[in-house]
């Protein structure tokens, strides 16, 4: 489904991705670990399009095509969904009307008819579930005054509105209080299907006891340094990101790992 | 003299019969203020940043007698074309009893001793202002609006006011100066709106004039849709007794020079008073929002929110004053200023300006200009909106906050659409409208 090879971008003038390959299939979720800086932000905003991100190598593509060519929102229509790891607050527009008009727009762009407010609303409340999201946030402004675990689960909701074939979720887990995150978790798991890929960006192996990847991979320094079960994750939280330095797996050179 | 005064000038050697003995003063002494000012230039210090040559080259004449041919809205209201009443056009159903409005050139004939106290009152500290008193010395009619004690007036009153003609180019352009007056009796409660609108080239220079009682709560809206060629000079004048509340929007829209000044007086305790405002300007538009509020009294509140969305070559200007006179404790005065640049031709002047003179008060002033934010773009366009109903939602979202001020749920929406319809693509937003 998707085919990330040699991918290569910076911001500025500072390349952070040096030459990334990954392989995600249908159905499969993928956690992608790493320290900080290592890259994951970088490669979850250079898949949704994010135009801080100059990409200056390698390919990417979604479903056989080209997905670096399209902008953000042909990304979204064919299937991209990024989880934002700091959801943007937008007041005036409130949350029902913003997941009515994506969803509608991405309905259109996929050729199908627009729902209109009722039957959008019976959808919304049904994903509201999924979610747990109190009713009384449908018609505040977007992220407006939303706690850290709010605006998280509203990511969520955005996904199970949209219905993603790919959905990264970029440090989903980042600022969430244990319960929060068991929430958010479920949410995601709810999600998952055979049709449904998933990257999931974290730092800690906490999120992954909540959400079961079946790869995980391990960036350093704009590239994946190793890749394994669940049990790597498992390996991390024992020894540390360090351990990677010290004792680096074989399939890494560590002059290409290091920074 | 320039065109425009020279125009002005020999309207007002125009002799007026028939007119109340004090009506006749006001008009003499105005005729010699705006004699001996002139029209302000950027060389004035309140005119500094709208230039306005483009009116002054120009001669106006009176706007014939005409009928007001816009979409009017539902009663009770007060049509006026060219600053005369609309009779046709006007309807009162559904005033509750102690609640009279009616055209204030009818009232002057009927029953002048009932305006005698009350014209020129609110307004006395700027009698001398080019504008105000050429207002004074021309104005035609207006509507005069009485809310006795204790009524709480429940419909909203609407004041139309449509200039110009379909023929303005062959006439040249015309002037029309309506003079409105609203008293508020003690504890009583009401919402004004004020629309303006036409077609052609023309001059609508307004004036309202406001007192409201003990406890009196009035709202008033001002929508200004007026055509692309005219100028729009409004003045805004609210003296308010005291714990008595205004709230004033001023949504500049049309024409392609607009300059609105806003003065309340907080005359005695506990009075409060919004200012607020939303301009949407493109092209080469000038809209300018001066606005002066004077805490004569202790405990008296102030809010001024403005906002402008600039595209084009447009051109915002807001100054802000804030007096508080020598003993006016606890006084809690707030302004905020702020504006979103669609282009980079666009430019906005702002120039708060706070006068204490008293102890133990609170005033804050502060101000944004910036563009849209590219972290909300990308969100939106992430979730699969385009990038054109992208920029006219966030665009929409920044005017939404005063937009959401109007009270009366109709009125809300029929400004929602004013503003909407001026926002770059917002053909996409119907849905928001």
């Amino acid at each position: 489904m998707l085919s990330i090879q040699g991918l290569k971008a910076k911001v500025a003038d500072k390349e952070i991705l040096h030459g990334l390959d990954l392989e995600v299939g249908a159905g499969e979720v993928h956690a992608i670990m790493g320290p900080n800086g290592s890259g994951k932000s970088t490669l979850a905003g250079v898949l949704a399009g994010r135009d801080t991100y100059t990409v200056t190598g390698g390919r990417v593509l979604f479903q056989g095509g080209d997905l670096l060519e399209l902008a953000p929102e042909k990304r979204a229509a064919q299937g991209i969904f990024l989880a934002f790891q700091y959801p943007v607050e937008i007041p005036g527009v409130t949350n029902m009307y913003f997941l009515r008009t994506a969803l509608n727009a991405v309905r259109k762009a996929r050729g199908e008819e627009p729902l209109d407010a009722m039957d959008f609303l019976a959808l919304a409340k049904e994903k509201m579930n999924i979610v747990q999201m109190d009713p009384a946030f449908a018609n505040r402004g977007v992220n407006e005054g939303f706690s850290g675990g709010e605006k998280k689960r509203n990511e969520i909701l955005q996904m199970a509105v949209l219905e993603p074939k790919l959905a990264i979720l970029d440090e989903i887990d980042s600022g969430l209080d244990i319960d929060a995150l068991r929430v958010v978790a479920e949410g995601v798991n709810a999600l998952r299907s055979k049709d449904r890929a998933m990257l999931v960006v974290t730092h800690y192996q906490r999120l992954l006891d909540y959400i079961r990847p079946d790869h995980v991979h391990v960036m350093a320094a704009g590239r994946i340094v190793t890749s394994g079960g669940p049990e790597l994750a498992l390996t991390l939280e024992e020894k540390g990101y360090g351990w990677l330095e010290k004792e680096p797996p074989p399939r890494v050179q560590p002059a290409e790992a290091r920074p | 003299m320039n065109a425009a005064e020279q125009s002005f000038a020999a309207q007002l050697e125009r002799a007026r019969d028939g007119e109340p003995r004090f009506v006749a003063a006001l008009r003499s002494s105005a005729r010699d203020a705006f004699l001996a000012a002139k029209l302000p230039t950027i060389k004035d210090e309140d005119w500094r940043f709208t230039n306005l040559a483009p009116l002054a080259g120009q001669a106006f004449s009176p706007g014939p007698l005409a009928r007001a041919t816009a979409e009017l809205p539902p009663a009770p209201r007060l049509v006026f074309a060219n600053g005369r009443l609309d009779p046709a056009a006007t309807d009162l159903g559904g005033l509750p009893a102690g609640v009279r409005v009616s055209s204030l050139a009818a009232a002057l004939r009927e029953r002048p001793g009932a305006v005698e106290p009350r014209l020129g009152g609110a307004i006395a500290a700027s009698a001398r202002q080019p504008f105000v008193a050429l207002n004074s010395a021309l104005f035609e009619d207006g509507a005069l609006v009485e809310i006795d004690d204790g009524v709480e007036c429940q419909p909203t009153l609407h004041l139309v006011f449509s200039s110009g003609a379909d023929r303005g180019g062959e006439r040249g352009a015309t002037a029309s100066h309506p003079r409105n007056l609203v008293v508020a009796g003690k504890g009583s409660s009401a919402t004004v709106v004020e629309h303006y609108l036409g077609r052609g080239a023309y001059l609508v220079n307004a004036v309202t004039e406001i007192s409201l009682g003990e406890g009196a709560r009035l709202e008033h809206d001002r929508l200004q849709e007026d055509a692309p060629e005219a100028f729009h000079v409004g003045a805004l004048h609210v003296a308010q007794a005291g714990a008595s509340r205004f709230a004033g929007q001023s949504m500049a829209l049309g024409a392609r020079l607009a300059r609105v000044e806003a003065r309340a007086l907080l005359a005695a305790e506990e009075a409060s008073c919004d200012l607020h405002g939303l301009n949407v300007s493109s092209g080469a538009q000038v809209h300018d929002h001066f606005v002066h509020v004077d805490h004569a009294s202790p405990r008296c509140t102030s809010r001024e929110v403005f906002k402008g969305i600039l595209g084009d070559t447009s051109r915002g200007v807001f100054a802000g004053r804030i007096l508080v006179r020598p003993g006016a404790l606890k006084t809690d005065a707030g302004q905020i200023s702020s504006s979103l640049l669609l282009s980079d031709d666009a430019v906005v002047d702002t120039k708060p300006q706070l006068e204490i003179l008293a102890d133990d008060v609170k005033c804050s002033h502060g101000g944004s200009v910036g563009q849209l934010r590219p972290d909300q773009l990308f969100y939106l366009r992430s979730r699969g909106v385009p990038e054109a109903l992208a920029r006219a939602l966030l665009t929409w979202a920044f005017a939404a906050e005063m937009v959401q001020r109007v009270g009366p749920e109709e009125l809300r929406a029929r400004v929602r659409r004013a503003v909407t319809a001026r926002l770059p693509s917002g053909e996409l937003l119907r849905e928001v409208a």
